[in-house]
């Protein structure tokens, strides 16, 4: 069972508010938790209080932290990647292959972006250097992803997974772009299934054995384990009923924040027994 | 008879004249300002069925009742382009249905089974959840009742299902039965090309 | 209908000030959310492969233009003719021809839309509200009738006109109704007039087109329509056996312009005046009180032509001047 703790954000004006969008959320080593939308990275202490802010040069979709503290923001057309301290480090810029990054995840080393508009995901090394695509070697041609976003996470094996909405399921994959297998199938009336027309929207894992994902309409978070199976039902009621691609994130403490779209607030849950 | 112009016929003449005067310069003035052929349409960002924003209203199935045309000429027109050629539509499908053997919810949504579903481009033989697949609105048996226009809209679709009203079918009232009864005001005059033209409810005709 | 209007405008301001205070907060609420499709989401031709052409969505296209127009000529021909007919050629027959045909083609094949009895509406909404942009086709229907009337009389009611011929068709055995009640009664034009300019000029929301909703006649023209209004249009055609064209004496607002119109006309119905015999046949045979002093009283008379075949001087077409 899980209960809501703290609402980070917020729409509105101040320096802690959103104003339009509320885009990616993602947590770093020390339970600090990033924020992109609009055209800023916020970053919040593990008490919820803003700490650093700064613009990015576009709209950003993604962001991720390093495990040096690099934070990386996806953009349209290009991934920019900052210092904790908010200067901007390097710029990648492909208009081809980050035609529009949803998604960014590192595995040994390697830097993974999942691309929107080529609805895959692309392993580059540490210094830019594209080496192959994920996920596009089907017949599909790359994910389905009728809500636009592709988002992935990789667990501590350096397992991607990544979410299929269109087929309703989890799917993992090597970095290699090798399939492992998937979870999750469609169903209506379980709440252990996917419904609706694309979900799940979001993925993250977390710790040995627990995978965390939202849906839309209606919007839910929930969590399972690696084999498929649901541990709990994470929140539904307590999101606006229009959100769509809620971006979820969790610590190490097992607090789960997940990004309300609409109300452009962070919701963060606290689980008592399970981790 | 008269020998020439008699008073009366003479103000007669002028009163003529006068108001003769007066309707040219109100038909100036009403020329001046006219549009070419307006026609009815619905405007879908102003729709219960299609605006955004609402979750969970129940759906408005005025257009069907209220239209003098026995057999509504609104009808549930599917954006092609903008379909996502799922293979579970939840326009389609009533996803709340139970899931039968094949993975596919049982029932469907459409009273009038006007929807064909039809699997398109390469299509796998072997794993039907591999294809994309088309969603055709029978215009002959859709009646503009919006339940799949509902099933349609953002976020748990794309929006691409929209009431529209087909002119081959409108007989074109003066003052749109429809639009009286429409609570949100969504049947609106517009100009024969921008009626045509396919719109989403993110575009605001306004 | 003065009874009813009462109550009933009371009731369309009070809905209008209950719909204004509920919707327009809706109106801000309501499409404050915007979904993002910066890339093409749905799935292009290439990405569906196998030949797949994404098909275009149909577009019926409306009646076209130039059939619109061509009612407005057709109207203005039908007019021509029955001053023709009426005032040159004199000939009962052959205006009833026309009044069946004309029947035949506004009424029932065209439905009896447009019409220049509801073009009232769109002509006084557009001259009160400035973003209302009327038609040039509604125009044109709106005037010529009468402009005709200035110069000829109701042309346009007797030859043309299919509420109208409706009536014209189901007038059996007339009564005159005395000057009086007559007089009385044809103030109810105005009154419909009134209240139909005032509803029709109304903002959106309470607005109605009471002509249109109220036509007794396009439930036949159309085949089909509510019961209530069914049964309307049956009354007045089963009054119209006894008492000639009741909806156009009494009820047409476009009636009561065309009667101001056509007391300046000089030309229209005339009988006989060359030789007159005070005989009053041409009075009997009028079913609408049109003709007083053996006179066709212009503002009345809607060109059915009956006093000209009851008239005994009326032996040849150009017998009287």
């Amino acid at each position: 069972m899980y209960k809501q703790v703290q609402v980070i954000g917020g729409k509105g004006e101040g320096a802690h508010r959103f104003g339009r969008t509320l885009r990616s959320i993602t947590v770093d080593g020390s339970d600090r938790l990033y924020a992109v939308g609009d055209s800023e990275l916020k970053v919040f202490d593990a008490d919820g209080t803003l700490r650093h802010r700064w613009p990015t040069s576009r709209p950003g979709y993604a962001v991720a932290v390093a495990d040096d503290g690099l934070v990386c923001v996806g953009e349209a057309g290009q991934v920019e990647i900052f210092d904790s301290g908010g200067t901007l480090a390097n710029t990648w810029r492909d208009a081809e292959r980050l035609g529009r990054i949803t998604a960014i995840g590192f595995v040994s080393g390697y830097v993974l972006v999942g691309d929107a508009k080529d609805r895959a995901i692309r392993r580059y090394d540490a210094s830019g250097t594209f080496l192959n695509d994920i996920g596009k070697n089907n017949r599909m041609q790359g994910f389905l992803i009728p809500n636009g976003i592709v988002d992935f996470s990789v667990d501590a094996d350096g397992v991607i997974h990544a979410t299929n909405p269109g087929k309703h399921r989890i799917e993992r994959y090597t970095p290699d772009d090798q399939l492992l297998g998937h979870i999750g199938r469609f169903n209506g009336i379980d709440p252990a299934g996917f419904s609706g027309c694309c979900n799940p929207t979001n993925v993250t894992v977390a710790g040995r054995d627990r995978i965390y994902v939202t849906e839309k309409a209606e919007p839910r978070a929930k969590v399972y384990d690696f084999q498929g199976s649901l541990i709990a039902v994470i929140a539904t009621d307590v999101f606006d009923p229009n959100c769509k691609n809620m971006d979820i994130a969790v610590d190490r403490r097992g607090r789960v924040y997940v990004a309300d779209t609409v109300r452009l607030e962070i919701l963060a849950f606290e689980g008592d027994a399970e981790s | 008879m008269s020998d020439g112009l008699t008073r009366r016929d003479a103000l007669n003449r002028v009163a003529r004249g006068t108001v003769l005067l007066g309707f040219g310069g109100t038909a100036a003035f009403l020329i001046e300002k006219a549009d070419g052929q307006v026609v009815w349409q619905v405007d879908a960002s102003r729709c219960v069925n299609s605006r955004l924003g609402e979750v969970g209203v129940p759906v408005c199935t005025l257009c069907t009742t209220e239209c003098v045309v026995q057999q509504s000429a609104v009808r549930a027109v599917n954006n092609f382009r903008e379909c996502g050629r799922c293979y579970i539509c939840p326009a389609y499908y009533n996803i709340k249905s139970a899931v039968d053997e094949k993975g596919l919810p049982s029932e469907k949504l459409c009273p009038r089974d006007a929807i064909e579903r039809q699997p398109i481009g390469m299509v796998d033989p072997g794993d039907p959840a591999n294809n994309f697949y088309e969603y055709i609105i029978d215009d002959e048996k859709c009646d503009g009742c919006g339940i799949c226009v509902k099933g349609c809209k953002e976020p748990l679709g794309l929006g691409s299902i929209i009431l529209k009203v087909r002119h081959n079918l409108c007989v074109d009232c003066n003052h749109c039965a429809i639009s009286l009864a429409c609570p949100k005001e969504a049947l609106v005059r517009q100009p024969v090309a921008d009626a045509l033209e396919p719109t989403l409810a993110t575009h605001s005709t306004r | 209908m003065t009874a009813a209007a009462q109550p009933r405008r009371s009731l369309v301001v009070l809905a209008t000030l209950v719909l204004l205070a509920l919707l327009a907060p809706d109106k801000a609420l309501a499409q404050g959310v915007q979904y993002e499709r910066p890339v093409e989401v749905a799935p292009q031709q290439e990405t569906i492969g196998g030949g797949y052409v994404t098909p275009d969505v149909q577009k019926p296209r409306p009646r076209e233009y130039w059939l619109e127009v061509l009612d407005v000529v057709l109207l203005a021909f039908a007019m021509g003719i029955a001053v023709w007919l009426v005032v040159s050629r004199r000939s009962r027959q052959w205006a009833l021809g026309l009044t069946v045909a004309c029947l035949a083609y506004f009424g029932f094949y065209r439905e009896g839309c447009i019409c220049p009895i509801g073009s009232i509406q769109n002509v006084a909404l557009s001259l009160a509200d400035p973003t209302y942009k009327i038609p040039i086709v509604v125009t044109a229907v709106f005037f010529m009738p009468l402009v005709v009337a200035l110069f000829f009389g109701r042309a346009f009611c007797g030859g043309v006109c299919p509420l109208g011929a409706m009536q014209e068709l189901v007038v059996l055995r007339p009564v005159q109704v005395p000057r009086k009640l007559d007089d009385a009664l044809g103030l109810l034009k105005y009154v419909y007039l009134g209240l139909a300019i005032l509803l029709a000029v109304q903002p959106a929301i309470a607005r109605d087109f009471v002509i249109c909703r109220f036509d007794p006649f396009v439930g036949f023209f159309r085949r089909e329509g509510f019961a209530h209004m069914m049964f309307i249009g049956a009354g007045f055609l089963v009054l119209g056996t006894v008492v000639g064209r009741p909806y156009c004496r009494y009820l047409c607002p476009y009636g009561g312009l065309l009667s101001w119109c056509s007391r300046l006309a000089k030309r229209g119905v005339t009988i006989s005046p060359a030789k007159e015999l005070d005989c009053g046949l041409c009075a009997n045979a009028c079913p609408y009180g049109a003709i007083e002093k053996n006179r066709a009283v212009r503002k009345e008379c809607l060109y059915c032509a009956r006093c000209y075949a009851s008239c005994p001087c009326e032996t040849s077409p150009g017998a009287a001047v």
